[in-house]
């Protein structure tokens, strides 16, 4: 109730808004799409807690921490891998990772990079005593050594095809070796010291983070003098201060405020298809969801067309399997995934499905429009007559309930594909003893264990497409859009946003437009 | 002298038992309320990890060992690590409290200049234009939910007529919707209190026996007539000034000022017990120091309530 009278104010009042902007906007004419501006200012929705890479894995933060470090590999937004600290790698036998470094490179404080902070960094991210967050993301990796300051070389445990992926993400962020063991974790966390292109100057918690241009990066000085972080909590507020110019960028701009944006007309929306999927996960442990016949009516009963269409304004696609399009092994010969109310009731009927309840557990605005999806879904459901209802989750219950494998029927997952492959995304969160092992399947099993430790990519391909036709038919999860992920800003920013939520503002990126 | 000491040392003793049941409910509550780890976690994390990270913050232990150690450390100041933020929670605390001052302390300024000379006028010129006007507004300014005189304000003011900043912490001009928006309930309440109490006392016969004695009537409303009726005022207004303080949460989030209220319930959501239990217990320590202050401001307004 109270959503709607505020959404609708902000409706009424924005047609005004953009009306009074016109006159003013116009004397200067192309005044709009230039700037001289020398700080960039991005408004998030939630403020960053900690600078330590290796203790976060917050979109918040590691929007940050990837450009104040740097990885050894680095994944632009075109999705693919590029030197970063690493200027090349290779596998020089399959259980072998050769990286050799990037000469030059100082830290923000002086110090020179290593190969000494590069073993150090990987360490450290599964070192007990460090108690860092990121433990489990390098957990292939049995040695790694640096046999002179320019070459490091990783011994995995078994062969690992998406080492050199791995390190371009979170806990991949190398961290200055000297400077830590000198002045300890809480320090570093309070003043951090990167090789990447800002060096951080000043946080006020909830208020702004100042980081200011690295002019040695070796990528080049980014485009700007500072880079200035605001946390804007509500998101009228957060328009608000785009549309008035305040602010330069503003992320998670949901697909109804878009079209707002784009009417403006000193401002714009740019996106990036999201490299992961919005999945209804399932809990295939409990009747009627144990019967895969049930699930695959649940699937045909979507109609994600419409969902696209009227819920995020035609910002997505819809998926045709539990592959991200843009990830190795997406199969573009497969359909989208079908909307078949009728042949949905006779799958219904052949289960011998007998009314049992069918709940959807659902955050109410944490993963973009989540309460809307859910209560359109269930009514689809209804209509194919399952006996289908919504429950709504405080998303600390939710996190709990996650942990404890505790949902009572479906709830929704927005899996991220770390790695760019199949393997960081569906293997990852359904494989046994994943978070969302709910469901089991021998040859599924196989394959996917088989596919993660293989170097040969064909056969991977071959191994993904055959779990496809297994998943499909038992669906542990029922995928349901792959969005976009939509930014709001300036016509005189040119920035290209990342897939997987990496804020990349290096020049290949990001820049003003210049008069 | 010594009737003053004994009751300060009564309310005194009394404030310390607030404080203490304050604090333990506070601590049951969060921790009934649910379990931080698995927001700390990313949601892959294997269960080895939830464990480990359940030893690190103690949360594992039984909740009367908890309680103990916290009640300890709480007497020597020591609210424990933030979970969220790892650094101490006072230090995360203290951070919060500049921002939060400016905006409550403006609040409340503006709330008593303005509410005061208008309830005054209202009662003084009863069901005249003015009046009528003020009370209208009052009633606005008290029934309309903050969020959205707070959206109203950032679209009209900032966005259309582009006189002030939307959103954000720095000089004053960007002090002023966020205060506004604050101060918009305590200046309706305190403003339309104030208009009833100079009512009822301006009808007094002491007041009748002053005009009768043919005093301006300046003089009148504003030295017999308002000092009688002040106690209400003082009342409303003290606890007024401790929900400016402690209670901005949806000024703070709607104007992303960086203030306790936004602290705290952030805080609620992460499950980061020290921060919350840091910060209940400054609120708590500052509705009984405004308690406290209000009642020694009864002593001085009218004898006859002072302690004997």
């Amino acid at each position: 109730m109270s959503e709607l009278s505020r959404r609708d104010v902000l409706k009424a009042a924005g047609v005004a808004g953009a009306a009074a902007l016109l006159p003013s906007a116009l004397p200067g004419g192309a005044h709009a799409q230039t700037t001289q501006k020398r700080d960039l200012v991005v408004a998030q929705g939630g403020d960053i807690s900690r600078f330590d890479p290796h203790f976060s894995t917050s979109s918040n933060e590691i929007r940050w921490t990837f450009n104040i470090f740097d990885n050894l590999v680095s994944r632009h937004p075109d999705g693919k891998l590029y030197p970063g600290l690493a200027t090349e790698w290779k596998l020089t036998n399959p259980t072998t990772w050769t990286f050799k470094l990037r000469s030059g490179v100082k830290w923000h404080n002086g110090d020179p990079f290593t190969s000494a902070d590069v073993k150090y960094s990987f360490e450290r991210t599964w070192d007990p005593n460090v108690k860092s967050r990121v433990n489990t993301v390098f957990t292939t990796v049995e040695r790694v050594e640096a046999p002179d300051p320019h070459t490091v070389v990783f011994t995995t445990k078994k062969p690992d095809p998406l080492l050199a992926a791995r390190t371009a993400f979170y806990g991949g962020q190398i961290v200055p070796k000297k400077y830590l063991e000198a002045v300890g974790g809480d320090t570093f966390n309070a003043k951090p010291v990167g090789t990447g292109p800002v060096r951080f100057v000043s946080w006020t918690k909830d208020d702004r983070c100042v980081l200011e241009a690295n002019p040695d990066y070796f990528g080049g000085k980014p485009d700007f003098d500072r880079l200035i972080v605001r946390p804007i909590p509500e998101l009228a507020p957060r328009i608000a201060a785009l549309l008035k110019g305040e602010v330069d960028i503003i992320t998670q701009l949901p697909p109804d405020h878009g079209e707002r944006v784009a009417a403006n007309p000193s401002t714009r929306v740019v996106g990036a298809l999201y490299a992961g999927l919005y999945v209804l996960a399932v809990n295939s442990k409990v009747p009627p969801l144990d019967n895969p016949l049930v699930k695959q009516a649940l699937s045909l009963g979507v109609d994600r067309d419409i969902i696209v269409k009227e819920l995020w304004r035609g910002r997505g696609i819809v998926p045709n399997s539990q592959i991200a399009k843009g990830d190795n092994h997406w199969d573009a010969s497969l359909p989208p995934l079908a909307y078949d109310p009728k042949t949905a009731r006779e799958r219904l009927k052949k289960s011998g499905y007998k009314g049992e309840e069918v709940v959807i557990e659902t955050t109410s605005g944490y993963t973009a429009n989540d309460k809307p999806m859910s209560e359109a879904i269930v009514a689809m459901w209804r209509d194919i007559g399952v006996n289908a209802k919504v429950e709504i989750l405080e998303y600390s219950v939710r996190a709990q309930k996650n942990r404890d494998r505790t949902f009572k029927g479906l709830w929704w997952s927005d899996p991220t594909s770390t790695l760019g492959d199949p393997d960081g995304m569906f293997w990852r969160l359904l494989s046994p003893g994943g978070p969302q092992d709910y469901w089991r399947h021998a040859k599924f099993d196989e394959l996917g264990e088989a596919a993660r430790f293989s170097i040969d990519e064909k056969f991977r391909g071959q191994a993904y497409k055959e779990m496809t036709k297994i998943f499909l038919e038992h669906l542990p999860w029922i995928p349901v859009i792959q969005p976009y992920e939509d930014y709001g800003l300036q016509k005189y920013v040119d920035w290209t946003p990342n897939p997987n939520q990496q804020f990349e503002i290096r020049r290949f990126a990001f820049k003003f437009r210049r008069a | 002298m010594r009737a003053v000491a004994v009751f300060l040392a009564a309310r005194l003793a009394r404030a310390l038992v607030a404080v203490w049941l304050v604090s333990t409910v506070v601590f049951v509550v969060m921790r009934l309320s649910g379990d931080p780890v698995p927001l700390l976690l990313p949601p892959d994390a294997p269960r080895s990890e939830y464990e480990r990270v359940a030893r690190e913050l103690g949360t594992d232990r039984p909740l009367p060992v908890q309680y103990g150690v916290f009640l300890g450390n709480a007497l020597r100041g020591d609210f424990g690590r933030s979970i969220h933020f790892r650094e101490p929670a006072v230090r995360v605390v203290v951070g919060y409290l500049p921002a939060t001052a400016e905006l409550g302390l403006t609040a409340f300024a503006l709330a008593l200049l303005i509410a005061i000379p208008i309830g005054l006028l209202s009662a003084v010129r009863r069901n005249s234009l003015v009046d009528q006007a003020a009370m209208a507004a009052a009633l606005v300014g008290q029934s309309a939910p903050t969020f959205f005189v707070g959206i109203l304000l950032i679209l009209i003011v900032s966005l259309k007529a582009g006189w002030l900043p939307t959103s954000g912490r720095g000089d004053w001009t960007h002090l002023v919707l966020p205060a506004v928006t604050l101060g918009a309930f305590a200046m309706a309440s305190i403003a339309r209190l104030t208009r009833s109490a100079m009512l009822e006392v301006l009808r007094a016969d002491y007041v009748r026996t002053a005009r009768a004695k043919g005093l301006r009537e300046q003089v009148v409303v504003i030295k017999h007539a308002l000092r009688n009726a002040a106690i209400p005022i003082v009342t409303i207004t003290g606890l007024q000034f401790g929900t400016l303080l402690g209670g901005a949460v949806v000024t703070e989030t709607v104007f992303a000022w960086p203030g306790i209220g936004r602290l705290a319930i952030q805080s609620i959501y992460n499950r980061d017990y020290p921060v919350v239990q840091c910060v209940v217990f400054l609120s708590a320590l500052l509705f009984i120091v405004i308690n406290l202050t209000v009642e020694l401001i009864y002593g001085v307004l009218d004898p006859r309530i002072r302690p004997r």
